[in-house]
């Protein structure tokens, strides 16, 4: 075998170290499993058409008999899905009519106070009008 | 010959689109098993592809009338597809998140060789380490998707696609390793 032969010749006149650097690299290639060179370049390559063509099929199997119908069945029964846009608009609407309420309450309290107020107020000035009176 | 089919599918889909039946489970039909394939590109989970797929179909089947362009269906058919699954996964980290401990099965990986052969494994494994978005662009130009359909799709401009998915195939060739080792 060549590689023998080559071996025998370089043995005679090869350094230990060189030795040590060939043990190294019979070593690092036992490490290599067979169809390195192919697992290489479809590495490089990335996965091919028909790879990918497999892997949609794969996909594609899970989809059971009857799919269609059962699709459309779905459809007919589903309820309308509230949208984000429509999760806002009733947010917005609640705030609007909690403000409202808030707001009519408060200015019902308030007028009812001004009214207790002005009616305290002719009160006491009715009193300050007739000195006859002991309201002061 | 394209053209005719091209015709043809816009046919369909104006009738889809007028509410005949028979047109929405043609429709379905034919591209059940192309929405499926991308769909489990998309999460790489068999268990998640008819339920996903068939969301995409109910949200073509409810919204179809609202398709300007009747030839741009299988664009828009996709796009719904790409949507749901970002969604999905979104939704899954979510509660991965505030539920570490509940639903202890979508935490789960399918194991390996659940698919057929070590490539198809490897693909798999390959395509789970790459952020959604990019799995999205890689399985949309699988679907033939041009460049410009998936620029719009995206909202994005085409350079800004081939630039994205040419990291997209260069991320996925790193990770894509037919003997790897789960």
């Amino acid at each position: 075998m060549p590689g023998n032969t080559f071996a025998s010749i370089t043995n005679l006149t090869m350094k230990p170290e060189s030795a040590a650097w060939r043990a190294l690299h019979d070593h690092a290639s036992t490490q290599l499993r067979g169809g390195f060179a192919d697992r290489a370049l479809r590495a490089a390559r990335g996965p091919a058409d028909e790879t990918w063509r497999a892997f949609f099929s794969l996909g594609a199997r899970n989809v059971r008999p009857g799919f269609a119908e059962r699709v459309l069945r779905a459809a007919r029964a589903a309820t309308d899905i509230p949208s984000l846009a429509s999760h806002f608009a009733l947010s917005a609407a609640t705030a609007v009519v909690c403000l409202s309420a808030v707001f009519f309450l408060h200015q019902r309290n308030v007028d009812a106070a001004d009214a207790r107020n002005l009616a305290e107020w002719q009160q006491l000035v009715q009193a300050a009008d007739d000195p006859d009176s002991n309201m002061l | 010959m394209e053209s005719t089919s091209t015709t043809a599918l816009a046919d369909l889909v104006r009738r889809a689109q007028k509410g005949e039946e028979s047109a929405q489970r043609e429709l379905i039909i034919s591209y059940q098993h192309r929405v499926a394939g991308f769909v489990y590109a998309m999460t790489g989970r068999s268990d998640y592809v008819e339920d996903l797929a068939q969301q995409v179909f109910i949200k073509m089947v409810r919204a179809i009338d609202r398709l300007q362009a009747p030839a741009q269906f299988e664009s828009w058919l996709f796009r719904l597809a790409r949507n749901t699954c970002i969604d999905q996964l979104r939704r899954q980290k979510l509660r991965r998140i505030f539920l570490p401990f509940g639903e202890e099965h979508e935490n789960i990986p399918e194991p390996p060789g659940a698919v057929d052969s070590e490539e198809l494994d490897a693909l798999r494994h390959a395509l789970a380490q790459l952020r959604p978005q990019d799995r999205a662009l890689l399985a949309l130009v699988q679907e033939g998707r041009s460049h410009a359909e998936i620029a719009e799709t995206l909202n994005t401009s085409v350079a800004a696609v081939k630039a994205r998915l040419h990291r997209a195939r260069e991320h996925l060739r790193e990770h894509y390793q037919p003997d790897h080792e789960a």
